[in-house]
């Protein structure tokens, strides 16, 4: 147990190196639109978790990134390269919407069939990229990504013409208005942090606990690893594939739902691809090696750096596009493996086991 | 004194890699340093060739006092280095490999025909013939390593360090290699021979310094010693004299008929062409060759882990031709793979996770992994095979290579499984790792296992077979009963010599019948 917490200890001391490389980088950036970096800072801090209102805020907008990221994180551990979490999400928003509106059942039932049906419709379209790679061996980096394109434009569609609601202005492409008993509950009483939070808490721990306990992930793990040493132990991989996308998709799937039940209402066009939710989701798996519980803390922590940045645009004359700068110098120290070059090089050869 | 290395330690935490070390080393001299794996030979060479930096300790090069910051710096000082593993581009060719990072140019191009000058001058000047406009992946692993000697001496190498040189290489590739160290040396060469193989210290060597546990704990002249005297140097105590009662082989565990196995597109030969034998309860059948000869495929076919063309394959009365890996386990297959880093583990996780991996079925409750008992097994290994780690759940990376063997062969003969397959099971470790390794190997035949083992160490297969099948481009050479196998023999059917298809015949009918 002590070993542990040192190792995950000894796992945080990279990203918080990264994070505070990231706010130096920032605090030059700040500078150099003209800005103070003290007060500039101080307003981030205070947008994200300034207040109770502005803490259940920035979980509100993590609650997607988390749900995805764990997605993401769960095949990278499998060894598979999910980068369609954009179109798994939109796809499960949309079943979701579409479900919640016409599903003739009580509102309870239709909720969580509701919530169902994203993690059924992102599974599957991720599972389409699975079993193209099965099928005709089509690279999967490739396919999630391209799928996004399609998933995209098929879900614009919908909304635009079949589904579109037009009993409002026909300004934007939206569907109707979910019923409000089927919503998903807030937390707190006139805060936007949902049920849904609650729900990407649960799979944080879900995923962490089946990774490490169970037997399937077990396999996942070490597939991952090294995937020849999975096949030689009798691991069947087309079998892992389908679990491993389906899973994956379903967690994309579940974020579009949950962002629908719990803060839109309803499915608007743009709006889930327009704040980079899936990309940040990705960037939350990069920043924490695809640890599950790691992997929600850089959610809620790319989450924090968005609202902050919102938060700095209120209050003083430092652009929006700040916080998008100090986010990118993090990801770039974190994937640049910057402490492991300079500092931990003996270790590192000490630990592959060439000390023989 | 060319070279002084004095009281170098290395520490790694709490590991002590090297303790006061002393080495030197003069010029023209093949200086060998033996001992088991983790015995620090290769972290002692890292430090000469600037790949790690001493904790303390000095390193005199020509009586100046030197520090190599990384193998540039090292070369750059007239050290070279050839890696067990060789660093070659397959698909470029011999010259081309030997001048990478130090071109003849011409004005800012490459001049390749410069090049292929330069390496058949020096090719000639140290008497080692290579063609230097082959692909080096066209070339046998007798001829690679070559390349790479030729590489070190382009650079200007006055000290080579050659680590583990033989461990690929066929009987008589490494007679060719000897023969060249010798060469070299008389010409003002000197030589690092880091190695297991005691027989061929002896042959080369003029001085032999022998490591345990980090220290050094002789070095003599190669002319006052033998190898009973430096095997009991390294490991520290006397070995345990081999013994091995005749085999009472009992019903067929593996019968293979004409296995085939086409080569890929474009290639007329197949890699496996019709190969039929099979392996009885309660015997070792060794399977010899040079590397390449269609081993590997073999391997990989009866494992599941490769397309079966033509043929059947029966385990255990039961026809597991293209099954797949887990089905053919669970018939009754254990196999410590050829390449204990590539199939063998994964290196970046846990011994524990390393030893569960086929054993989850008796690890689980309800899907759940009960990690307690995959914990007590790796334990249980731990102690018996008595592999040298930190913990069960250090990486299994941090295993030295003969640990970690130590570690898959216990994970793979805990399954107590009708047939084992053995595939080099003792590649590139130490006395001690293969006298428990051919030991528990032996005790499994004489519990009534039935034994493949395919190995390219000729010794190691006189020493376990109780029959002996020569695999030559694809076919069966010839079959010996391993009492009238010699050395002899069976290196003329790997070298596919003779025409034995007709004996090889009457050899297995016997076999069968006997």
């Amino acid at each position: 147990m002590l070993r542990l917490i040192t190792d995950s200890l000894r796992g945080l001391i990279h990203p918080l190196a990264a994070l505070l490389l990231g706010l130096a980088a920032g605090a030059v950036a700040i500078a150099a639109v003209g800005g103070a970096i003290g007060e500039t800072y101080a307003e981030m801090w205070k947008g994200a978790f300034g207040s109770f209102y502005y803490t259940t805020n920035t979980l509100a907008r993590a609650t997607p990134i988390m749900l995805i990221g764990l997605g993401v994180a769960l095949a990278f551990r499998a060894g598979f390269f999910n980068l369609g979490a954009e179109g798994q999400l939109l796809f499960g928003a949309l079943a979701a919407a579409v479900t919640a509106l016409y599903l003739p059942a009580p509102p309870a039932v239709a909720m969580i069939a509701a919530l169902l049906a994203g993690l059924v419709a992102g599974g599957i379209w991720s599972l389409l990229a699975g079993w193209l790679d099965l099928k005709f061996r089509l690279n999967l980096l490739i396919s999630t990504l391209l799928l996004n394109y399609i998933a995209i434009y098929i879900c614009s569609y919908f909304v635009s013409f079949p589904l579109k609601d037009t009993s409002g202005s026909a300004a934007i492409n939206q569907t109707n208005m979910i019923d409000r008993a089927v919503w998903l509950p807030k937390l707190f009483k006139g805060m936007s942090v949902h049920a849904g939070f609650v729900i990407a808490a649960v799979a944080a721990a879900l995923l962490f606990f089946i990774l490490r306990h169970t037997v399937a992930g077990y396999h996942l793990r070490m597939h991952g690893s090294n995937p020849l040493f999975a096949l030689y132990g009798g691991v069947r991989r087309g079998r892992l594939m389908v679990w491993a996308m389906l899973a994956s998709g379903g967690f994309a799937g579940l974020a579009g739902a949950v962002e629908v039940l719990g803060t839109q209402y309803r499915y608007i066009d743009n709006a889930l691809t327009a704040p980079g939710y899936a990309w940040s989701g990705i960037m939350a798996a990069l920043l924490a090696n695809s640890h599950p519980l790691g992997t929600a803390a850089a959610a809620i922590l790319l989450a924090a750096l968005q609202t902050g940045g919102m938060g700095v645009e209120r209050n003083t004359e430092v652009p929006l596009e700040i916080a998008s700068v100090i986010q990118a110098a993090i990801i770039l120290f974190i994937s640049a493996r910057f402490m492991h070059a300079l500092f931990k090089r003996g270790k590192a050869r000490a630990a592959d086991g060439s000390a023989a | 004194m060319l070279l002084q290395m004095e009281r170098i330690t290395k520490t790694y935490g709490d590991v002590v890699a090297n303790a006061g070390v002393d080495f030197t080393l003069e010029k023209g001299e093949v200086h060998a340093l033996v001992g088991e794996n983790g015995a620090g030979k290769t972290t002692l060479m890292r430090i000469l060739y600037g790949e790690e930096t001493p904790t303390s300790g000095t390193i005199r090069l020509r009586g100046e006092e030197r520090t190599f910051r990384s193998p540039e710096d090292a070369i750059r000082a007239g050290i070279g280095m050839v890696h067990q593993h060789f660093m070659l581009f397959p698909s470029f060719t011999v010259a081309e490999n030997i001048v990478a990072g130090r071109e003849p140019r011409s004005g800012i191009l490459f001049d390749r025909k410069k090049a292929a000058e330069e390496v058949a001058r020096l090719s000639a000047e140290y008497g080692m013939p290579v063609d230097p406009n082959r692909r080096v992946a066209d070339c046998p692993l007798g001829i690679q390593q070559r390349v790479e000697i030729l590489k070190v001496l382009y650079q200007g190498a006055d000290i080579i360090i050659l680590d583990e040189p033989s461990a690929v290489l066929t009987p008589l590739e490494v007679r060719e290699l000897l023969a060249a160290i010798r060469g070299l040396a008389r010409r003002g060469k000197s030589f690092i021979l880091i190695t297991h193989k005691l027989q061929e210290v002896m042959d080369v060597a003029d001085r032999i310094t022998v490591l345990r546990d980090g220290r050094v704990t002789a070095t003599v002249r190669a002319a006052d010693t033998d190898v009973e005297e430096l095997s009991r140097l390294m490991v520290g105590r006397e070995l345990v004299p081999f013994e091995k009662r005749p085999a009472r082989p009992g019903e067929p565990v593996l019968e293979v008929q004409r296995l085939t196995i086409r080569g890929g597109r474009g290639k007329a030969k197949p890699l496996l062409d019709g190969v039929t034998f099979s392996v009885r309860a309660g015997e070792i059948v060794g399977v010899a060759g040079i590397s390449g000869n269609g081993q590997s495929e073999l391997i990989e076919a009866l494992a599941g882990l490769r397309r079966i063309d033509a043929g059947a394959v029966r385990l255990c009365g039961r026809d597991v031709t293209g099954a797949d890996v887990r089905d053919i386990r669970r018939q009754g297959l254990a196999h410590i793979p050829e390449d204990r880093y590539r199939w063998g583990s994964a290196k970046e996780e846990s011994i524990c996770d390393n030893g569960a991996m086929g054993h989850t079925d008796r690890a689980k409750r309800f899907g759940l992994l009960l990690r307690g008992r995959v914990r007590r097994l790796a334990e249980s290994w731990i102690d018996g095979f008595r592999i040298k780690a930190e913990s069960p759940d250090a990486k299994a990376g941090s295993l030295s290579g003969g640990n970690l063997q130590k570690l898959i062969a216990a994970r793979e003969l805990a399954h107590g499984s009708p047939l084992v397959i053995a595939a080099e099971p003792t590649r590139g470790v130490d006395i001690g790792a293969m006298e428990i390794i051919h030991g528990e190997l032996l005790k499994r035949r004489d519990e009534g296992g039935a034994i493949l083992l395919v190995s390219s160490e000729l010794t190691e297969i006189l020493k376990l077979s109780d029959r002996i099948l020569v695999l030559f481009e694809g076919r069966i050479a010839g079959e010996l009963a391993a009492e009238e196998a010699t050395e002899e023999e069976i290196s003329r059917l790997m070298a596919g010599v003779t025409d034995h298809a007709d004996r090889s015949e009457r050899a297995h009918v016997a076999a069968y019948h006997g």
